[in-house]
């Protein structure tokens, strides 16, 4: 049997043969056995054997993978597979079987294996192996930053940057391309720093426009060095390179406006964070001030609003409305989506800050990077007390907010405890009837035709409150002996009720001879004690045993809503007398409190004139009907507790004086961000500030937890903390353990954060990054393609006083390597086609913003009104549900849809349509690169779309309006505007040629299709 | 084949600038990553999913209970606290249709499926079904994605990936929703996630003004035929020489190409979608109605749920002629109200009997049709939905979501007809709970139908390497012969 076939084998029982088979071959290997246990004294087992085993084979084969069914868990289970031998038979010679796909066992593992076997000592039966990696450090990012890099190296002025790619251009034998020519360097600058077309943000008086307002210009001067860098930061200093750089950092940040998941409810106040954003590029706010910020701002810097809108950063995600807020943590779904909730966070801390993959030890220690479950459920405990949701972050004096967070915080309470005693008694009520529903719900299919008749019955006026007392009552004319009360309920579909409409909730039923019921009552009935079910249209039978009255009363001390408001009414009070058929009611007279005596609909003669709601058409059925609902009433009533009714009440009186005060409190400026205190929605509380518990999940199983945790990080560096210093396993500070993950982040010997951001600028100026895979410096990940340089301007960050991101992007495009030519040059191409030593400038296409702002841009028509709410491309359809995002329902004419595209509001399950087909980012998760398509759906959306349609029309009429003199000034202009250039004589030609024989408007449709518009050279 | 080549192809895609030589073979190769290096000889070429949003129920459709016919009313007791995702559970409530045998298995099915009983013998049911969440999005997701979180590609994208398209002027991934609105997540369930975009479903609505967006220029006062038509010719003219100004970078034709394929795909889109010159026999075959797609829908009723998914079904079937790789079939929009899916909280009878009427009568069109034209031999169609319905009542005549077993059923492509796992004798949980079935499984055997490895299909992706089937899935054996 080949060896290949016991690798890729999944049969059990084939692995067996190939082991027997293999017992019979193995001299050789006993002879290295025999050497080895020369050379070793008996390994033990625990301490040398068994860490061998648990680092290299458990991963694959634990007693849950088994891959290829082989499980080495237990002494057991692997003697079931063969002898120990074979084990190390399959991990010795020069080719061994296992580890599969990995790098083989060390020649001194294989050693303490093979003396192991040899000594015979014995893998107590009790011991169970589990994977257990070594913490391996050995990796280019988690080794300490390089520093002092180009000192030694220059000396010659120039810009360090040119030292490291000059070097490596060198050793590869390329040859880089001369200096692009200054409109397109001004261009190209341009765009990267702002996302806009030149004409849009260099003010016409600059010293250097690159030939491009100023035709006179000759373009093919190279702009001095001096001139470069009053370009470089007269854009650094406009607002657009926040809104540019911004767009960068929310890709990362998964920014969206809804919630995405079921429903996809909009989140109207996400955008304070976007603001926040933009505001911090823009002001150059320092790196690590602005990681704290994001994981920790409100404990960091109290009191300023920042520290609060940053945690924008923490919630920004997507998050499942169902999950938390109709199924909540008392229920297992509720728990599983709180987790993902964490692992949400917890993931894109470390994806975006540390360029570290932690999600996969949700279920098992990290495969190839030293993150461990523990690690990472440490991670969980940071964030264990927040929740996504909307708080306060300016606009509210501090004493305020601590009294409406108060406030919050009891009225939550209450609540809870409220819900909980509705809920629990719901629960019971349902469990218990849902036969006799099943068998209304038969009937009523079965014989449904409702007699709605218009004489409903009595109706008293309607009042405010529901403890105010109603009473109507009937004349019988005489004193007779009583045998039966019957209360026939009342149907009205007003708002939406039907059945039992008015039907009080407490009431008493007396008799008496006394007309005002001063004298002489018998009750015949007290429900006055608690909330009575009610009885739907079920007759109520109040046995009177034969007693004699004149007078029957029926007195409503709580009165049922109707909506918003509480009133009494009752289809029919039926009397029955001696002999059982007779209805003394039919003669009696009504008197009542009040009543609407409303047309022949609610008057008190209805009371009394046989006619009521019948709600099925066949006799029999009707009976059982109403046999069923009395049932039913029973039931529910025979599970009602008077103390959780009283309790009921009582929160009920308690809650409403807080909710007034809660109201007089001005709401403040709100940030959807995580948050600890916010008002509770459905089963959606807020902790308070108290952490939830947190334990190592078995396989990320929520039904297997292990061990407690207690807030910490992970040991991703020599000397990086594992645990935070006076945290236990329950009850701990949750703002002071955030804090403490965000000093953890921004710690001078941390490798990973200060690279992590070197390379995201440099991939944000240059287009591509040092290191391939800019979320994940592990060993998944790509390796530095110039790793001093990526070191260099790590250090420089992070040693900067001012950790200015601007310095560092000043420094990158003052670079010769980005003002090259992106010119190409099949020598160099034949070496380095993907261009990663920057032998060239990298050509791109707009981004989906920059289009869609470029295409406003040139057409007059881009607002650059800055920050605020954002702008809707779209219309909503059914918000009350699940809203419809309705884009092509939106007017491109619509004038406040005209803003820059960071400033649109960002759907997550219906994404924007020309968006998405040009490649913008899905806000599901944190992108940190684009990918670049082309396709023909992007030629339809550009050709096509009504957004170009409408912008055609406007960029059609501001070419008759700024260049009325001839075509050719027109398509000058166009060219100039779309591509930052003149037209070639050939460009010229074709566009005057279409402008003359179709107009301006199909003229300006071609040039925002043009590839010299949608391409940056 | 190597696996590291779309490895490497996905990083040099995602790095804006590192595009040489692939942008053009991009845009124009029909291939996909595996096309001519598939895993193994393939039994099937294309993939028709049907997807009942909102939570179809099995123990009304497809899973006959005759122990809920006996104790219907009486109080449901499986044996064990049963956790729901809006009540408590109520009596045993038994299916408001007869069940009846079909065909030479006698398999039964219900009455509002009865269309399906003609071909019930080339149908393979899977009644083991594990989901492993009962909210509508994540299950909606992990029927489509395989995560019940977003951010991972739909399976549709994975095919088109592997497979690429058969005709380069379609779509080789295309999304035929509900016309009433998206199911939960919206167009997540055909999102192409870290996959090239060409992977991501287009969405297509058969019957509406305008099935395809952006396909012709919009209504205009300045766009006329002649000028839309000299406007493509100055700007292929003029990116052509834009491009030629700039070797080494294929890009900038590979851009000048796809306004070229955008005008084939006009064609061929059009005539996909073009109904009309179907034979009579064929428009009743699926159930379309005279009146068409305007057919009134005041409440909802059989004949237009008829016409709504058999429209679907019908174009699916052309687009699949004409070489789209996978459809994605939608019936029910999302959780509102009025309901318009399967989401029957309150009424079963109300909501699934039009809906399953309607979906048997063009799911079983759909199959007879591509049966006689030979096509079901390589064509898979999978019946799917997030969870199924609980066998208990929840108030008096709708079910609560079940989670723990619901049934998914698969035809064509190979696929054997016969009953591959059962679900317990009241629906509520696998008879053989170490023995589920899930979505990885009904994934990895499509995959596998189609020559694929599901093991090996992987791309890297913030560090993971990620499968359609996480690290799960077995294909199903016996149900591929």
């Amino acid at each position: 049997m080949s060896l290949r076939q016991v690798t890729s084998g999944t049969d059990a029982s084939r692995i067996r043969i190939a082991f027997a088979s293999r017992r019979g071959r193995s001299s050789l290997a006993g002879t290295l056995v025999l050497w080895a246990t020369l050379s070793h004294a008996a390994p033990d087992f625990e301490k040398e054997v068994a860490p061998i085993l648990e680092a290299k084979c458990l991963f694959c084969h634990d007693s849950h993978a088994k891959k290829g069914k082989f499980d080495l868990s237990s002494a057991e289970a692997a003697r079931s597979h063969g002898s120990f031998q074979d084990l190390v038979d399959l991990v010795s010679g020069p080719t061994p079987e296992m580890p599969k796909d990995e790098p083989p066992l060390s020649e001194a593992e294989v050693k303490t294996l093979a003396a192991w076997v040899a000594a015979g000592t014995p893998w107590p039966e009790e011991r169970q192996l589990a994977y257990n990696p070594k913490r391996d450090l050995d990796w280019w990012s988690l080794k300490p930053i390089q520093e002092g890099l180009v000192s030694d190296s220059t000396g010659s002025g120039r810009n360090p940057i040119d030292v490291f790619i000059d070097r490596k251009l060198a050793d590869k034998g390329l040859k880089p391309q001369p200096a692009a020519d200054p409109a397109t360097l001004v261009r190209r600058l341009s765009y990267d720093l702002t996302g806009l077309p030149p004409t849009e943000v260099i003010s016409e008086h600059s010293s250097v426009i690159g030939g491009i307002k100023l035709p006179n210009t000759d373009h093919r001067l190279p702009i001095t060095a001096a001139d470069w860098r009053s370009l470089v930061d007269q854009l650094l200093a406009s607002a657009a390179f926040g809104e540019k750089f911004g767009q960068h950092w929310l890709d990362l940040a998964r920014y969206g406006e809804t919630h995405g998941y079921d429903k996809d409810k909009p989140r109207n106040n996400a955008w304070p964070y976007r603001d926040y954003v933009i505001r911090s590029f823009n002001e150059d706010k320092p790196y690590g001030r602005f990681v704290r910020e994001q994981v920790a701002g409100d404990v960091l810097f109290p009191g300023t609003p920042d520290g609060v809108v940053a945690l924008g950063f923490l919630a920004a995600g997507p998050w499942d409305l169902i999950g938390h807020i109709e199924v909540g943590e008392g229920k297992l779904d509720g728990r599983i989506a709180k987790h993902l909730d964490r692992d949400e966070m917890v993931s894109t801390v470390f994806n975006v800050f540390q360029s570290t993959t932690v999600q996969c030890a949700q279920c098992h220690h990290h495969k190839f990077d030293p993150v461990r479950m523990e690690d990472y459920y440490r991670l969980h405990a940071v964030f264990a007390a927040v929740d996504r949701a909307e708080r306060v972050y300016a606009g509210l004096p501090p004493e305020q907010e601590k009294q409406r967070l108060e406030l919050t915080s009891k009225i939550n309470t209450l609540k809870g405890e409220k819900s909980k005693l509705e809920g629990d008694l719901k629960k019971l009520v349902s469990a218990k009837t849902s036969g006799v529903d099943q068998r209304i719900a038969e009937l009523k299919e079965k014989h449904g035709a409702p007699d709605l008749r218009p004489q409903y019955g009595f109706h008293s006026q309607i009042v405010k409150k529901p403890d105010e007392e109603k009473w109507v009552q009937l004349d019988l004319g005489k004193s007779v002996p009583v045998a039966e009360i019957r209360l026939r309920p009342a149907y009205d579909d007003y708002a939406g009720i039907g059945a039992g409409f008015g039907f009080p909730l407490r009431y008493r039923v007396e008799g008496s001879d006394d007309a005002e019921f001063k004298t002489g009552v018998t009750t015949l009935r007290d429900a006055t004690d608690r909330d009575q079910a009610n009885p739907r249209t079920a007759p109520v039978a109040i046995a009177a045993e034969g007693r004699a009255f004149r007078f029957v009363r029926l007195t409503a001390t709580k009165l049922v809503e109707r909506k918003d408001d509480y009133m009494l009414a009752l289809a029919e009070i039926e009397v029955s007398g001696a002999a059982e058929a007779e209805n003394l009611a039919k003669a009696a007279t009504v008197s009542a409190k009040d009543s609407i005596e409303s047309g022949e609909r609610w008057r008190k003669t209805n009371l009394v004139d046989g006619i009521y709601h019948r709600e099925l058409s066949d006799d029999q059925a009707l009976a059982e009907l109403h046999a069923l609902q009395t049932e039913r009433r029973a039931i529910e009533e025979s599970l009602r507790s008077p103390e959780s009714e009283r309790r009921i009440e009582t929160i009920g009186k308690e809650l409403a004086p807080l909710e007034q005060q809660l109201k007089a409190i001005p709401q403040g400026e709100l940030v959807y961000a995580a948050a600890t205190q916010f008002n509770q929605a459905g089963s959606f509380r807020p902790t308070g500030g108290k952490p939830r518990a947190i334990h190592v999940l078995h396989r990320g199983d929520l039904k297997a937890p292990g061990a407690a945790v207690a807030p910490g990080a992970i040991p991703l560096w020599p000397g990086a903390p594992e645990t935070f210093p006076g945290f236990a396993t329950e009850g701990w500070d949750e703002g002071k353990a955030r804090a403490e993950l965000a000093e953890y982040l921004v710690r001078r010997d941390n490798p990973l954060v200060w690279r992590s951001i070197a390379n995201r600028v440099w991939q944000w100026t240059m287009g591509t990054p040092l290191v391939g895979t800019p979320n994940d410096f592990g060993r998944g990940g790509m390796q530095p393609t110039h790793p001093e340089l990526l070191d260099y301007l790590a250090t420089r960050l992070r040693d900067d006083p001012e950790q200015s991101v601007k310095s560092l992007v000043r420094l990158i495009v003052t670079s010769e390597a980005y003002r090259r030519a992106s010119g190409h040059d099949e020598a160099n191409a034949a070496i380095d086609a993907g261009n990663t030593c920057h032998w060239r400038a990298n050509r791109r296409r707009l981004t989906a913003e920059e289009f869609r702002d470029s295409v406003l841009a040139v057409s007059g028509k881009l607002n650059r009104a800055a920050g605020g709410k954002p702008f809707q491309d779209f219309i909503i359809e059914k918000p009350e549900h699940s809203p419809h995002y309705q884009y092509h329902l939106h007017d491109p004419d619509d004038p406040a849809s005209h803003r820059r595209t960071i400033y649109r509001f960002v759907v997550r399950s219906q994404p924007q349509p020309m968006l998405t087909t040009l490649d913008c980012a899905d806000p599901s998760t944190s992108v940190p690169s684009r990918d670049e398509s082309t396709t023909a759906l992007q030629a339809l959306t550009q050709w096509n779309s009504r957004f170009v349609e409408a912008m055609s029309r406007h960029f059609g009429e501001r070419l008759r309006q700024e260049a009325p003199e001839s075509a050719e000034a027109k398509v000058e202009l166009a060219f100039r505007l779309a591509a930052g250039r003149e037209p070639s004589a050939k460009e010229r030609a074709v566009l005057v040629g279409h402008l003359k024989d179709h107009g301006e408007e199909s003229l300006a449709r071609v040039v925002l299709n043009l590839n010299a518009f949608v391409y940056v050279d | 084949m190597s696996i590291e080549a779309p490895h490497r192809r996905h990083f040099l895609g995602t790095l804006a600038g590192s595009f040489s030589g692939l942008a053009l073979s991009d845009l124009l190769a029909r291939d996909g990553v595996l096309s001519g290096t598939l895993h193994h000889p393939p039994r099937a070429k294309r993939v028709v999913q049907l997807f009942m949003a909102g939570a179809a129920s099995h123990v009304d459709l497809f899973d006959h209970k005759p122990l809920l016919e006996k104790r219907h009313g009486q109080p449901w007791d499986p044996g064990e606290t049963v956790e729901l995702f809006q009540s408590t559970p109520g009596a045993c409530f038994a299916s408001p249709w007869a069940f009846r045998p079909y065909g030479e298995s006698g398999k039964a099915v219900s009455d509002i499926v009865a269309p399906l009983g003609d071909v019930v013998d080339d149908i393979a049911f899977v009644h083991n079904l594990v989901g492993k969440t009962g909210v509508h999005s994540q299950g909606t997701l992990l029927q489509t994605t395989g995560f019940v979180f977003p951010g991972f590609p739909s399976a549709g994208s994975w095919v088109s990936y592997a497979l690429g398209s058969e005709n380069e002027n379609l779509p080789s991934f295309v999304v035929l929703p509900d016309h009433r609105g998206f199911a939960s997540n919206g167009a997540k369930n055909w999102a192409n996630a870290f996959l090239p975009a060409r992977h991501q479903g287009t969405v297509i609505r058969p019957g509406s003004e305008t099935p395809v967006a952006d396909l012709f220029a919009p209504k205009s006062e300045f766009i006329r035929p002649e000028n839309d038509r000299a406007g493509l010719d100055a700007l292929s003219r003029l990116n052509t020489l834009h491009a030629a100004a700039r070797p080494g970078d294929d890009r900038l034709e590979a851009r000048v190409r796809s306004y070229e394929l955008a005008a084939a795909m006009q064609l061929s889109a059009t005539d996909a979608l073009d109904v009309s010159r179907e034979p009579e026999h064929i428009k009743k075959l699926y159930g379309l109605a005279p009146e068409g797609p305007g057919v009134d829908d005041t409440t909802i009723n059989v004949k237009a749920e008829t016409e709504f998914f058999g429209r679907k079904c019908l174009v699916a079937r052309r687009l699949l002629e004409r070489g789209v790789r996978f459809v994605q079939v939608w019936s029910g929009n999302d959780n509102g109200f009025p309901r318009r899916n399967w989401d029957s909280h309150e009424d079963v009878k109300r909501d699934h009997g039009p809906l399953a009427a309607g979906m048997a009568h063009g799911a079983a069109a759909l199959i007879k049709d591509l049966k006689q034209r030979g096509m079901l031999d390589d064509t898979i169609i999978l019946w799917t939905t997030e969870f199924g319905r609980m066998p208990c009542s929840q108030g008096s005549q709708g079910r609560d979501h079940n989670p723990f077993v619901f049934t998914n059923w698969l035809c064509g492509g190979g696929i054997r007809g016969g009953t591959f796992g059962e679900s317990d004798e009241w629906g509520f949980r696998p008879a053989d709970r170490a023995r589920a079935s899930s979505v990885y499984d009904i994934h990895a055997t499509i995959l596998h139908q189609l020559g694929i490895d599901h093991t090996k299909l992987t791309v890297r992706n913030n560090g993971i390497d990620r499968r359609l089937t996480d690290v799960h899935g077995h294909v199903l054996r016996e149900m591929v012969g």
